[in-house]
Order: structure tokens, then sequence, then C-alpha cells
């Protein structure tokens, strides 16, 4: 008894990531003209949840990137633990810089313009997430993955190790392919 | 007077075995339900932390997923962690009561069931737990079973039990033998030579030794207390035959009494009667008793009895019996099967016998005549009494001829 006792203590943070039967998180799209809209501001909320930044962010800044689709409706997006959420677009001369934003919402972009703004928040507590990368290339922590009903998403573990913020393991299993 | 006493009362095995059965029973018991009691509260606590601490896990595992809004994920996370433990059911339910995920385990044995429902009965109540996102409630975990363990250890504690009875039992019965070979058993030898004793006077049975000491002094103790017994009984009846001698015998002449005659007289009737013989008696009178008493003293008298007796006696045959029935009077019982010329040889016999003189002790010599009568059965009378009556007129008709033939 004293035995299952210690290995359930054990075993408590590894359930998270050692669990077998892993699927990927599979949101499901309501119906509406704005349904992805809708989709995507609560797994971006579920996102910056799950997000921990070097220090504590009462405002967290999201700054939005490309054209994105899917963002009408982040501003939508409240976070459990009473942080606001601040939206503003990188656009013009500051579209290659990320200094100010504590996560990127990436649209459409092309390769070398992406890959360099994702490039310049390595080593930066910046959480990354691509709305229009399927194969998630570019280098960025989160890909959102659209499939007609749902709405899932991949986690790039070489992203999260290569940046500041660090992204609860439990969320690991959520991803597209599992770890 | 001994059946029914056996029973009602118990033997004394049964007793001793009744006793150890009750000891053995009662420290069973206790023993049993101590450690039951025990072990069901120490396990009932782990098993409640355990319920808990699943519920926590769970709660931590499905946290995310439910703020991805993933159910999928959310069961997953849930069997993952439930399948292993000891769980029947986990619900996750939002604040509202709105199901959001919940896992059965499939049907498990009808053990499992039996074992299940006992751990219920214990410990009862599931495991609820919050799933909180930086204080605000997101959902509720109900988290069903997890005493598995208590109700295999209640089960397998009656198993025990029940084992344990057994193992009771047969102890007790072993004991019960033991206790019959070495106490029970030779008490009860000792019993039956008691018994032996009492109802057929066995005095040379004697206790057999036993390997306990308070039985074997008990059976040393019993066997000289026969030994005294049997010296007593000797005693007593060595005394008894004295005393029977002293009261069927004619002290001076070592003849039977008239008490004796009197017994003797009904048994050889039933005896001749046995054997459809006839027998007869004789009545004798000593015709100069008197005289010689008076003229010589009783010692002279005495001596003369002696003489009569003893001629008397050689006169008899087998199977006759002499009878001095007081003062100069003699009887003979002839035994069954005497015809009349017989009984005439006999009575000749017995008078031919008498015609030498008698030496007394003071030297003289007298006349040791004796009048004989007789009576046969059932010839002269088939009833002991008018028998004898008979006897006595044909011994006074003699006497009468006698002194007719005198004068």
């Amino acid at each position: 008894m004293r035995s299952l006792f210690f290995t359930l203590l054990l075993l408590l943070p590894t359930v998270a990531l050692a669990v077998p039967t892993a699927q990927p998180a599979m949101l499901p799209l309501g119906t509406g003209a704005d349904a992805n809209a809708v989709g995507t501001a609560r797994m971006v909320g579920a996102m910056l949840e799950y997000t921990r930044w070097p220090t504590a962010r009462p405002v967290v800044r999201l700054c939005l990137a490309g054209n994105a689709r899917h963002a009408g409706r982040l501003a939508d997006i409240s976070l459990s633990n009473g942080a606001q959420l601040q939206l503003s677009s990188l656009n013009g001369p500051a579209a290659a810089r990320s200094e100010g934003c504590d996560a990127l919402y990436i649209g459409r972009l092309d390769a070398a313009p992406m890959q360099g703004l994702i490039a310049g928040t390595r080593g930066q507590p910046v959480l990354t997430i691509t709305e229009d990368d399927p194969d998630c290339r570019s280098g960025a922590i989160f890909c959102l993955l659209y499939a007609p009903q749902t709405l899932s998403f991949q986690l790039n573990i070489d992203a999260v190790s290569r940046s500041a913020v660090r992204i609860d393991p439990r969320v690991l299993r959520l991803s597209k392919g599992g770890y | 007077m001994s059946a029914p006493i056996d029973k009602i009362l118990p033997t004394l095995g049964q007793v001793l075995a009744r006793a150890h059965m009750r000891l053995i029973l009662f420290a069973v018991l206790m023993a049993g339900v101590t450690l039951t009691v025990t072990g069901v509260l120490v396990i009932r606590g782990y098993a409640d932390r355990n319920l808990a601490l699943i519920a926590h896990s769970v709660a931590y595992t499905v946290e995310p997923a439910l703020i991805f809004d993933d159910m999928d994920a959310a069961r997953s996370g849930i069997a993952a962690v439930a399948a292993s433990e000891s769980v029947h059911r986990v619900d996750v339910r939002a604040p509202d009561g709105r199901e959001l995920a919940t896992w059965r385990r499939p049907g498990g044995g009808i053990m499992t069931m039996i074992e299940g429902g006992i751990a219920n009965l214990v410990a009862p109540s599931p495991a609820i737990v919050d799933v909180r996102r930086s204080g605000r409630l997101i959902a509720r975990v109900s988290v069903h079973g997890g005493a598995e363990g208590l109700g295999r250890f209640i089960l397998s504690g009656l198993a025990t039990a029940i084992a344990c009875l057994v193992l009771t039992l047969i102890a007790t019965w072993t004991l019960a033998r033991r206790l019959q070979r070495d106490v029970t058993d030779p008490l009860g030898r000792i019993a039956d030579v008691a018994h032996a004793v009492r109802a057929n006077r066995q005095f040379d049975r004697r206790a057999p030794h036993s390997d306990i000491r308070e039985v074997d002094q008990l059976g040393r103790d019993f066997n000289a207390l026969l030994e005294e017994l049997n010296d007593w009984h000797s005693g007593v009846l060595s005394h008894n035959r004295m005393l029977e001698q002293q009261a069927t015998r004619d002290a001076l002449t070592g003849l039977g009494n008239r008490a004796m005659f009197e017994r003797a007289l009904p048994a050889t009737i039933a005896q001749a009667d046995a054997l459809n013989l006839p027998f007869a008696i004789v009545y004798l009178d000593v015709n100069r008793f008197k005289p010689v008493n008076d003229t010589y003293g009783h010692d002279a008298g005495d001596a003369m009895l002696i003489v009569i007796a003893a001629r008397l006696r050689a006169g008899l045959r087998s199977g006759d019996q002499a009878f001095r029935l007081g003062g100069d009077e003699f009887a003979l019982i002839l035994a069954p099967g005497v015809g009349p010329e017989e009984l005439d040889a006999v009575k000749a016999r017995i008078a031919d016998g008498m015609r030498q003189p008698i030496m007394l002790p003071g030297g003289e010599s007298v006349d040791g005549s004796l009048s004989i009568g007789s009576a046969r059965y059932p010839q002269d009378s088939a009833d002991a009494r008018d028998l004898l009556r008979h006897a006595d007129a044909a011994m006074y008709a003699a006497k009468g001829r006698r002194a007719g033939s005198r004068e």
C-alpha cells in the first residue's frame, strides 16, 4: 500500500509526458461564419494559459504578424490568472522585429520573413504561433492545424528548448504527433 | 441405574474437548477480529489517500485537455491514470454539473463485484477533487472505488478465519484424542475395575499403570485400597462362614442342628420332585440317655452323644445327611433315590452299629441302642410336616414296642 503511494507520487509529474495513448488535441469547431476565428481564439488562449514567461506578465502583449485569416476574435481571449491581453500588429518597418511582444501570432507570410521573424525570437521570452504552417517547419513553437471540423496544433519541441518561455509539459501530450 | 446417568452426564473427554474448543475458538476469534479491524482501519486510511491521490492525478492530467476543450484527450488521460489503479468510475463534470468526460472500468468478474461491494460497505465515499486554473473552477473530478484491496483483505481475512477454525477443530480433535489416551482411558480403566469390584466382587482386578503422575497415584492408591478391601472381604467371608456354621451346626457332635434340618428338608423335597425320585427321613432317639445322664453326669451324656453321632455318620451313604435335633434326638435325611429295601438296610446297619456298648470316660460301658422311625416321601406323605409327624409316630411306636418287649 505504501509502495503504491510512492509510485503514484513518482508517477504524478511523468503522467503527462509518458502517457502512450496520446492523441492530438482536436478542438471541435462550432458552426457559423467565424467558427474558425472563435476556435482559434480559444486555442490561442489555452496556449497562453500554459505558457510561463521568465517573469509573470500582468499584461500579455500579443502581436499579430503577416496576413492572419482567423485572428478576428483574439481580442475575446481572457486569461484565467487575470492578466490582460494587449493586441498589436507588427506591420511596416517593425514587421521583422518582435521587441515588445510576449507572444507572436503569425499569419500567412513568405518563408524568408517568417523565418527571420522567428529567428529573432530565439532565446527571447516570446511565444510563437503560426497560423499557416501545417508542416511546422518555420521554427515556431506552436503551429495551428485547421481541419474541416476541428482545430488542432503541433508543438515544436526544439523551438520550445530554444525559447526562453516555458510550456507546461502536459500540453505536449495534446500536440499532434504527441511526445 | 448407570445407563440414564451416562446419557445425561458428559464424559471427561467431552468436557475437556468442549473447554479446549471454546478456548481456542475464543483466541482465534479475538485475534482474527482484532487483526481484521486494525487492518481494515489502516487499509481504509491508505485507500482513502490513494483514491484522493488518483483524483488529484486525474485532475492534473485532464486540466490542459479541458482548457484545450479536447474531451478525447481528457478521456485518454483519465484512462491512462485510472486503468492501472483499482478504480471503477471516474467522472469529470463542469461546475454546472454537465458531464465533460467519464470513464468506467470494463466489467470485471464476480469476485471483483463482491470485493467492490464489501469495500463500499467499509469505505463508500468517492474522492472528489476540483480542477482549478488560477483559482477558477474548471471542472470537478470524482473517483469511485479504489478499495478493492480492502475488499480483498476482508475476504482473505474471512478465508483465513475459516481456515483457522478448521485448524482449531483438527487441533481440538487431536487434543481430545490425546487427552482420551492419556487421561480419560486410564481413569476409565480404574472406573471399570471399580465397577467390576462392586458388581461382581472381582477383588483380584487391579488398575493398570498410567503415564500421568496423578492418575498413576490414584491407580496405586486404588489398588492398595482394593488390597485392603480384599483382606477385609475375605475376613468377613470367613467370619460369616464361621457364624453360619455356628448357626447351623450342633457344637457338640458337629452334625447339623434343627435349624439346618428345617432348611435341608424342603430343599431335599424340591430336589426329589425335580428328579422324580423318592427319599426318606429317619428319626432316632437314644433309649438310655436320661439314665446315663442322671447316673454318670452330663460329661458322660455328652460323650455318649458324640459316639452315637460318629456311628450314625459312619452308617450313612454319600449324600445322606445327619442332624441332632436337640437332647438325645437325631434325624437323618436319606438322599433321593432310596427305595424301601435300601431304607430298611440303612436302618438295620445303624441299629447294628449301635449294638456295641459305648465306653464312657469314667471307664463304664453303656448300651447305646436307638429307637428308629422312618417315613418315605412321597409314599407316606407328600407334605413335609405330615412326613415328620409320620416319622415321629413311627419312632414312638418303635420305642413303645421296645418298652413292651422289655416288660
